[in-house]
């Protein structure tokens, strides 16, 4: 079977970085990272001077004049945590789109099932090749934060749990995409869908008001964003693990479905 | 797709989309709740019209497989929400910031354990998320929910807060209310510091009296200016003590209540009757926080504090690293950074948590008064300092360092223990007395410098036996603020944000060559 999944994955990869569309997303996710993290830092570089430039003109001692509260962490490291979040879902649905659909449309998708291969082996190794992705994605995201991490003192397990709260992110929309890929034959259908369904899923503060507590609670366990927010403050929390997990386990056996329903039919 | 899910979708995407650009100006706008509607109707229609596509499924066969898929799914879904539900319940989580930020201190625990143990209703911990000082509030309280059994955690924006906390809200200055029964207590900035304070207020019968006295040109508690101490009567308000003045001359004994008595830098003489009244006072067990100058004379220093074994010379210690930071060259202002790591007025200090202590007055230790006693030193000058007994013209003009460079011990805090006849168990008879060789530390202008507000509630906190609390302090770790230069903000930005991307576009190109060719 591990052998089945590899050559399967090869296959994967080769498909995927044939094609520009891996590099160009590869390109505008670190091109945007790289632009917001940058806007961030100088934000709050201009914050600093501002602080400390009252602290001159005030004649007195200065020490203070920048409260704790203002520093790489809050100013820097968690707005930036959103936009990232936000970047993958703009991204990745242009990965995922082709994944499925594509065989569907050229159909592969029936010589990859009689070829002996099982539905649950195909799923596995495109979502793990999606996944691979993603880091893949996050790696060239990570190289400003973790020079900024070490120059002021932030930790890199503080980093760590950031990055492993976006590769949970970024795979659960994956997965959210990939099942729509495999629901269709059209790549702008399952772009579509990879778009819709994670944007919602995104928060759903917009109907606090208009519905009762209890669901506005229900639907705050299901929204993507109040899983993610914990990550980006250094927090692991087994909750939002189990969350993610459940999305990107889902989203697989999604998969596998729509692949058992196209052989049944 | 056709036309109707598609619309509907794109509806959807705009309506949420619009929310999300004007939330901060109004909630859900008629426009994006208007589009989410439409958008929500017409996928249903388009859902209902290619209904019709099911009809592939209509064999027996396809009919079990997607039975059997709808089973396989919705039991997968149950078992997620099991699980999560679970793991909600266990509340597990690791704390990888640099200070454990969000793992409560075993002092804060204590006080949970204290709160179960004296019954009474339960405390409830109200937070308010759109605080502009709530930005990580909930980890922090949902920390102290999970640990503390007698403690309730509210988020104001899910359970209606009760009104007292509501009347003590505001955006700019709440983030958390503790309350028990009508009573409601704001939390300053929402560290685990604060928060644990206003819990323990809870728990104290009575808040810790301060006497400070008054009538021989000691410092000015009520005085608003640089040099005056409202802001230490303010921080003490808040960490729950209550500051009272004392008017020394005219008392035939320190108040009975009063658990610290602070003698804050006196000009002038004590009569011989004050003097003895203080001694009375300590002899039975009191508790003094003694403020020092350089260049004040006053028998309370050389006749009274001599008798308890300190030493105070009239000098001024001098520091050739004197702190550039109060824009004053003389050599007066000076940055400590040597502790004493068990004594407890300094026990949370190390060199690199500083004190400015400007125009501070050697404390030496003289002889014991009897051999029980024990004196010991809390914080020293740097080894390059020296003394100078031209007080006045040292702190008019400074003074060259001298000559020798013989590395100098010079003591700046120092604290004494006086077991009169007690026993050991019983601390709370214990005389106690610190001494600080400098004034200006603790005024409204640099109370909040550096680490010196930490040391004055260590010692008042040591001397009103609220000792478990000294070793809850915020927590130490500071970010570096600026971590990088806006130069090497720009170098990197170039790397980033261009270079990389563009080498990776390059690469996409040539992908898509090989794959043309």
């Amino acid at each position: 079977m591990i052998r089945r999944l590899w050559a399967l994955s090869r296959k994967e990869l080769r498909q995927l970085f044939a094609s520009p569309i891996a590099y160009v997303v590869l390109t505008v996710y670190v091109a945007l990272t790289g632009i917001y993290f940058f806007q961030h830092l100088v934000s709050y570089n201009q914050l600093l001077f501002v602080y400390q430039s009252e602290g001159m003109t005030g004649g007195g001692f200065d020490q203070g004049t920048v409260p704790t509260r203002i520093n790489v962490l809050n100013e820097v490291f968690v707005p930036s945590a959103d936009d990232f979040g936000l970047f993958l879902l703009v991204v990745l649905p242009l990965v995922t789109m082709r994944v499925f659909a594509e065989e569907r449309a050229n159909g592969t998708d029936e010589l990859l099932l009689t070829s002996g291969l099982r539905p649950y082996e195909v799923a596995l190794a495109k979502h793990g090749v999606t996944y691979g992705f993603v880091m893949l994605l996050l790696l060239g995201s990570a190289i400003y934060p973790a020079v900024v991490v070490m120059r002021a003192s932030l930790g890199m397990e503080h980093l760590a749990a950031l990055y492993l709260g976006q590769l949970f992110y970024g795979c659960a929309v994956a997965s959210i995409g990939l099942a729509c890929s495999a629901f269709t034959s059209s790549q702008i259908v399952a772009a579509v869908l990879g778009y819709a369904i994670p944007f919602v899923l995104l928060d759903f503060a917009w109907l606090s008001n208009t519905v009762s507590e209890g669901v506005a609670a229900l639907l705050r366990e299901v929204a993507l964003l109040s899983h993610y927010g914990s990550f980006a403050r250094g927090v692991i929390e087994l909750r939002n693990v189990v969350y993610f997990a459940g999305i990107i386990g889902l989203g697989w056996l999604v998969s596998v479905a729509s692949l058992e329903l196209s052989r049944a039919r | 797709m056709t036309f109707l899910p598609a619309a509907g979708v794109v509806m959807i995407l705009v309506g949420v989309a619009s929310y999300y650009a004007t939330r901060s100006l109004h909630g859900m706008s008629a426009f994006s709740g208007l589009n989410v509607a439409l958008g929500a109707l017409l996928l249903l229609l388009g859902g209902l019209a290619q209904a019709r596509r099911f009809r592939g499924f209509s064999g027996a066969e396809s009919r079990r497989v997607v039975l059997r898929w709808v089973a396989i799914l919705a039991a997968a879904v149950a078992a997620v929400i099991g699980v999560d539900v679970w793991a909600r319940a266990l509340t597990a989580r690791v704390d990888l910031t640099v200070d454990r930020q969000y793992t409560l201190s075993p002092e804060t625990l204590q006080l949970c354990h204290e709160l179960e143990a004296k019954g009474g209703p339960p405390v409830e911990l109200v937070f308010f998320e759109d605080s502009l000082l709530a930005k990580d509030v909930r980890l922090l309280v949902e920390a102290y929910g999970a640990a503390c059994k007698r403690l309730e955690v509210r988020d104001a924006s899910r359970r209606a807060p009760p009104q007292a906390a509501r009347d003590l809200y505001t955006t700019t200055a709440t983030a958390v209310i503790a309350c028990r029964s009508d009573a409601c207590d704001p939390v300053g900035y929402p560290s685990e510091r604060n928060i644990t304070n206003a819990l323990a207020r809870f728990t104290r019968e009575r808040a810790i009296r301060i006497y400070f006295t008054v009538g021989h040109g000691e410092i000015d508690l009520a005085g608003e200016s640089d040099t005056g101490y409202s802001g230490v009567a303010a921080l003490l308000r808040d960490e729950g003590f209550d500051p009272q003045a004392f008017v020394s001359p005219a008392a035939a004994e320190v108040p009975a209540d009063a658990d610290v008595l602070v003698v804050a830098a006196p000009e002038r003489d004590l009569m011989p009757e004050e003097l003895a009244m203080l001694d009375r006072y300590l002899g039975r067990g009191g508790r003094m926080l003694v403020l020092a100058d350089a260049g004040q004379r006053s028998n309370f220093y050389s006749e009274f504090l001599a008798r308890w074994g300190f030493t105070l010379d009239d000098a001024v210690v001098l520091d050739r690293a004197s702190s550039p930071l109060l824009k004053d060259p003389k050599p007066v202002n000076l940055l400590v950074h040597q502790f004493a790591p068990y004594n407890p007025v300094t026990r949370n200090l190390s060199p690199r948590t500083m004190l400015l202590l400007p125009r501070a007055r050697p404390v030496e230790l003289g002889r014991k008064p009897m051999p029980d006693d024990k004196l010991d030193r809390a914080a020293l000058a740097s080894p390059r300092s020296w003394l100078s007994h031209d007080v006045a013209a040292a702190l008019a003009n400074g003074e060259p360092p001298p000559d020798s460079t013989e590395p100098q011990e010079i003591a700046l805090i120092a604290t004494g223990r006086y077991p009169r006849g007690k026993s050991e168990e019983d601390s709370s008879k214990e005389a106690r007395i610190v001494v600080i060789g400098d004034r200006d530390f603790a005024s409204n202008r640099l109370l909040d410098a550096l680490y010196n507000r930490d040391v004055f509630l260590n010692a008042v906190r040591w001397l009103g036996n609220d000792e478990t609390r000294i070793a809850l302090s915020d927590k130490a770790w500071t970010p570096d603020q600026d971590p990088l230069t806006l130069q090497q903000t720009v170098a990197y930005f170039y790397f980033l944000a261009f270079a990389l991307p563009e080498g990776l576009l390059l690469l996409g190109i040539f992908a898509w060559w090989r794959q043309r060719t």
